[in-house]
């Protein structure tokens, strides 16, 4: 995916003083993350895989170089790619369906030559960008046009819920929820009647109940786990148990890098993945966990900035979808690890380790950045 | 798409900064949590932490030993190897380690099944955990496993524990008692009984031993030691690491401490001898000190071999012993009904003396036979005893004189005294499971049976039989008071001592009473006892001795009531026959020992337990006289060598260290078992 998103860049040009209006604030956020990231990878796997940390820290230079090429390009081209990217993706979730490999139970990953990936982190993208693009039409974007009600939802609820369903096939809960909660949040962005809010809230209530049996016995497990995780402490409810006891091990200022007992002794699996942030507040307790925070919440305040500063409709929307991607993968995930969320599988952007999780975030942060260097000249 | 067609700016900037204070909530909710977590119930974590990663391994304490009186060991323990194999750890080659083992340890068709069964049915942690192929193999199959390690893969191995080890097999072992895996129910039992108790004793866990009747169970707390501990640092596979520096120095190794030592009043130079020379398949011989009440020699017998109940057992050959018609499981000396026949004459004599029923010097004629009411009672003597006074009545255990003093006195007078003897109730031997025996008066056969008491009842009584029971400890404690006018509390153990040899508790010499009657009534009896053993008439005159005197009393009590014919022991089934007593003390005049033995279903007492009486006690005179020349040689300064000094025990068996064979297994890998 790199290489479609490369290949766009290529096709726009520098503008005047884009330099001096780029957002480098972010970008210190976001290397200051990586940094952080690479460090902490670097405690977490000791022992068992040694390099891991480099291959993040290559995928990060990669993805540092898409993401320059990604926020240099006027973003307009990206409104007119916006469907046919859409298109794309979606036939590669098909394509996954239909012969994607098959690891550890689910079937995610395609496979171009020596280049394995997953289309289902393209579905973000492409969900915020067809959203973006669908908002700011000229129907759409009309300052007449008051909030939306059940008709005006069907089209962008289409444009959510082909991807996010596609992906929970394969299956992928944790992506497919992203997917629905960036999109969600980007519609609430838009407008919605209140009126309408009730009925959909009332509808998916009704919905859970009536999913509830289709569910996964292990999906269902998760969610019983969720509620009460000291039922099966060996079981299901292990992990968040594990993850509990390191972060609340870390104390107030930690065990110190490479001292974690529970990443050290492996008690925590997924540990340099999806529960990375474990490892962390293990190891730099209360006040590093703080640190860490703040930088998503300057993150995120970033991009509301933007957002509100974006000279138009499509890049502010893009601006609303990143900032919620970036919001809803880092709250989800320290809810899972903390506790207060169920375990599902939700990466945390720039900490977990993996290529594709790393490039999509870039890519989607250089968008962000892309929106705030043509933000409203005072 | 230029911003003047776009949605008022003020909906969207209201919208975001909404959304921008949802998500600061997010935020803090996140940054409370973690607050909670890290600060709040930090150190509840940290310590989880540290279970999780902290393995305790116990170092299992030694069981503290078991002495006799001169400190011979007679209970220790040794290193029992054990081989186990882990499923895990040969998959699919498992089928030929069990063969390759099967050959090598010589398993029986059963023992194999069990692993073959146990490797079909082990899934998940199970497969990881060893499994006890054969306990306890010997040094030659040691030597053929650890020369086939290659071949038997690393899932073979072998676990040296510490074992309990009587070192005389059946010898004594019911007052010894012995040790199996504790259940679970009773663990639970145990564990809220130490808790009650106080103290800081460990609490028991799953598949540890403990201390089953006899002294084991009695002493369980004493001889238990206080298990160390290693700790060590374990990943979440729980392989063990390097890393030890994660846990504090002083706290790696804490290290056990041994139970303390019993010392018993056994001589078991005695005990080896009186052990040879009884003859009986099932039977008791008891010997007391006349002095103390302790106990010098305690043989019951059929016994099981305790070093086999600790788990060395197969389920057949239990079933085959809880089957056997011989209750070897019984401890017969304190938990078996007995009639005491002709020695409870004692008591009879003395009723009638103490209650007037017969005058000092008062005769009886003994025709052969007594008539009361229209019945008949046999006397011993077919054709009677002539005129007999209390001392030939006695001696020669004339049945008639004693028809006619329970004729003359009713039941109650001599239940009345051989209560006030110790009858009815247990001796106070401070072990588990003492019964009581039973004196009947007229309110008991009320009680008891259809008809109620009749006076007839009171001859049977009067002779020992009828529904008088005692236990062989009981004839002990009685004819102990008979030889020195006090009633002792009988006593095994002389004192508890720490690992060091420092006396922490001492047991002392107790009269639980004394012999109520006057003089001139023990006299009389006493003279009939001595009449028994050294008067021609005596049932035992055979037995006297020129180096000391005897006194003593035989018995044949009665198993089941047969015809008017009396019948030779051969000619009746075994389980019919009468039993044989003799108790008896010596020397006469200052008695020193007590001695009962009772032969079960071996006919008459004078010929098959007075021998074994007479030479036990006689083994024991002798044996007092060495012990007071070893003495005095070894305080006797001399110029000379001094003269072999007969050893204070008896010979040992050869092969086996004198010394205690303290578990060798505690430092070996194995010998710890995980917490």
């Amino acid at each position: 995916m790199a290489l479609d998103l490369s290949g766009l860049a290529s096709l726009g040009a520098p503008r005047q003083r884009s330099i001096a209006r780029f957002p480098w604030h972010l970008a210190l956020f976001v290397l200051a993350i990586s940094g952080l990231g690479l460090w902490n990878l670097a405690s977490a796997a000791r022992g068992s895989h040694v390099d891991i940390w480099i291959t993040q820290g290559t995928w990060m230079a990669v993805g540092l170089g898409v993401a320059l090429a990604v926020s240099l390009v006027d973003y307009r081209l990206f409104r007119q790619g916006a469907w046919i990217f859409y298109g794309v993706v979606v036939v590669l979730l098909l394509l996954v369906l239909w012969k994607g490999r098959v690891i550890m139970g689910a079937r995610r990953w395609l496979s171009f030559g020596p280049v394995n990936f997953q289309p289902s982190e393209l579905a973000k993208i492409a969900v915020i960008l067809a959203l973006a693009r669908w908002f700011s039409s000229d129907r759409e974007s009309d300052p007449r046009r008051g909030p939306r009600g059940l008709a005006g939802l069907v089209v962008p609820g289409a444009i959510v819920l082909v991807p996010a369903v596609l992906v929970q096939k394969q299956p992928d809960l944790g992506t497919a929820l992203i997917t629905v909660a960036v999109g969600a949040t980007m519609i609430l962005f838009a407008g919605v009647r209140w009126k309408t809010l009730v009925v959909l809230a009332t509808a998916v209530v009704l919905a859970a109940g009536a999913v509830w049996p289709h569910l996964k016995p292990y999906q269902r497990k998760r969610v019983e786990t969720f509620l009460n995780p000291e039922g099966d402490v060996l079981g299901a409810g292990y992990h968040a148990t594990q993850s509990m006891i390191a972060v609340g091990s870390g104390q107030g200022f930690g065990k110190g890098w490479g001292q974690g007992t529970q990443t050290l002794l492996s008690f925590l699996p997924e540990q340099h993945t999806d529960f990375i942030f474990s490892v962390w507040a293990e190891e730099h307790g209360f006040a590093g966990a703080l640190l860490l925070l703040g930088l998503y919440f300057a993150l995120v305040g970033s991009g509301v900035t933007i957002a509100m500063n974006a000279r138009d409709r499509f890049g502010q929307f893009v601006a609303v979808g990143a900032t919620a991607l970036v919001f809803w993968h880092a709250f989800v995930n320290m809810g899972m690890v903390t506790g207060v969320m169920p375990v599902v599988g939700v990466t945390l952007p720039l900490m977990s380790y993996g290529g594709t999780s790393v490039l999509v975030v870039l890519a989607v942060l250089a968008m962000l950045a892309n929106v705030g260097t043509k933000r409203f000249a005072n | 798409m230029a911003l003047t067609t776009g949605s008022p700016r003020g909906d969207g900037h209201r919208r975001l900064i909404v959304m921008a204070g949802v998500a600061a909530l997010a935020f803090l909710v996140l940054l409370s949590r973690l607050y909670h977590l890290q600060v709040l119930r930090g150190e509840e974590f940290k310590g989880k932490a540290e279970e999780n990663f902290v393995k305790e391994l116990r170092v299992l304490a030694d069981r503290g030993l078991v002495l006799d009186r001169n400190r011979k060991v007679l209970v220790d323990s040794r290193p029992s190897y054990d081989v186990v194999l882990i499923p895990y750890f040969c998959g699919k080659a498992c089928d030929d380690v069990v063969g390759r083992l099967s050959a090598l340890l010589s398993l029986t068709f059963d023992e194999e099944q069990r692993v073959r069964e146990h490797l079909r049915t082990a899934r998940g942690l199970v497969r990881f955990r060893p499994f006890t192929v054969k306990v306890d193999i010997s040094r030659d199959e040691l030597d053929v496993v650890e020369a086939n390690r290659i071949e038997l893969s690393g899932a073979v191995d072998v676990l040296p524990t510490p074992h309990r080890s009587y070192r005389h097999g059946v010898w004594a072992s019911h007052l010894l008692g012995y040790m199996n895996e504790v259940g679970p129910d009773e663990l639970e039992r145990m564990n809220a009984e130490l808790a009650k108790a106080g103290g800081d004793a460990q609490p028991y866990q799953p598949r540890d031993f403990v201390g089953r009747r006899g002294l084991e169970r009695r002493f369980e707390r004493e001889l238990r030691g206080v298990d160390g501990t290693q700790r060590v640092v374990v990943d979440a596979r729980g392989n063990a690491k390097r890393d030890s520096e994660l846990i504090p120095e002083d706290q790696r190794f804490e290290p056990s401490y041994p139970g303390n030592n019993l010392v018993l009043s056994l001589d078991w130079r005695l005990q080896e001898f009186a052990e040879k020379t009884f003859p009986a398949t099932a039977g008791s011989v008891l010997a007391m000190d006349a002095r103390t009440g302790f106990l010098l020699a305690l043989v019951d017998r059929p016994a099981v071999d305790p070093n086999k109940l600790a788990g060395r057992i197969t389920r057949a050959e239990l079933a085959e012993i809880r089957a056997d018609p011989l209750q070897p499981e019984l401890f017969r000396a304190i938990q078996q009904h007995y009639h005491p026949g002709s020695t409870f004459k004692v008591v009879t004599a003395i009723a009638a003396l103490e209650e007037g029923a017969l005058k000092p010097g008062g005769s009886v004629f003994c025709p052969g036979r007594y008539t009361l009411g229209g019945h008949t009672w046999r006397c011993d003597k077919e054709t009677g005893h002539g005129h007999v006074d209390l001392e030939h009545a006695l001696g020669a255990s004339c049945d008639v004189f004693f028809y006619a003093l329970g004729d003359r006195m009713g039941t109650d007078k001599i239940a009345r005294w051989g209560a006030a003897l110790g009858l009815g109730k247990p001796t106070g031997l401070d072990l588990p499971g003492e019964i009581p025996g039973v004196m009947p008066d007229e309110a008991w056969h009320d009680a008891r049976l259809p008809g109620g008491h009749q006076h007839g009842m009171s001859l049977n009584i009067s002779i020992g039989q009828g529904d008088v029971n005692v236990t062989p400890l009981q004839q002990l404690v009685l004819y102990g008071a008979l030889a020195t006018g006090k009633v002792w509390r009988p006593q095994a153990v002389l004192r508890v001592e720490d690992p060091k040899g420092e006396v922490v508790r001492e047991f002392a010499p107790e009269v639980r009473s004394t012999l109520p009657v006057k003089p001139e009534t023990r006299d009389a009896v006493m003279k009939g006892l001595l009449a028994a053993v050294n008067q021609p008439f005596g049932t035992a005159y055979g037995l006297r001795s020129r180096e000391y005197v005897m006194a003593g009393k035989t018995g044949t009590a009665q198993v089941v009531k047969l015809g008017a014919k009396r019948l030779k022991a051969w000619q009746i089934d075994y389980f019919h026959r009468d039993h044989a007593w003799f108790v008896a003390f010596a020397p006469a005049e200052d008695p020193e020992i007590v001695v009962v033995v009772l032969n079960e279903h071996s006919g008459f007492g004078a010929s098959n337990a007075a021998p074994t009486a007479a030479a036990v006690i006689r083994k024991w005179l002798e044996l007092q006289e060495e012990d007071a020349r070893a003495r005095e040689d070894a305080r006797r300064p001399s110029a000379e060598p001094p003269a072999p000094v007969p050893a204070p025990s008896a010979p040992v068996p050869p092969g086996r260290p004198e010394k205690p064979a303290r578990a060798a297994a505690q430092a070996a890998p194995g010998g710890s078992r995980g917490a």
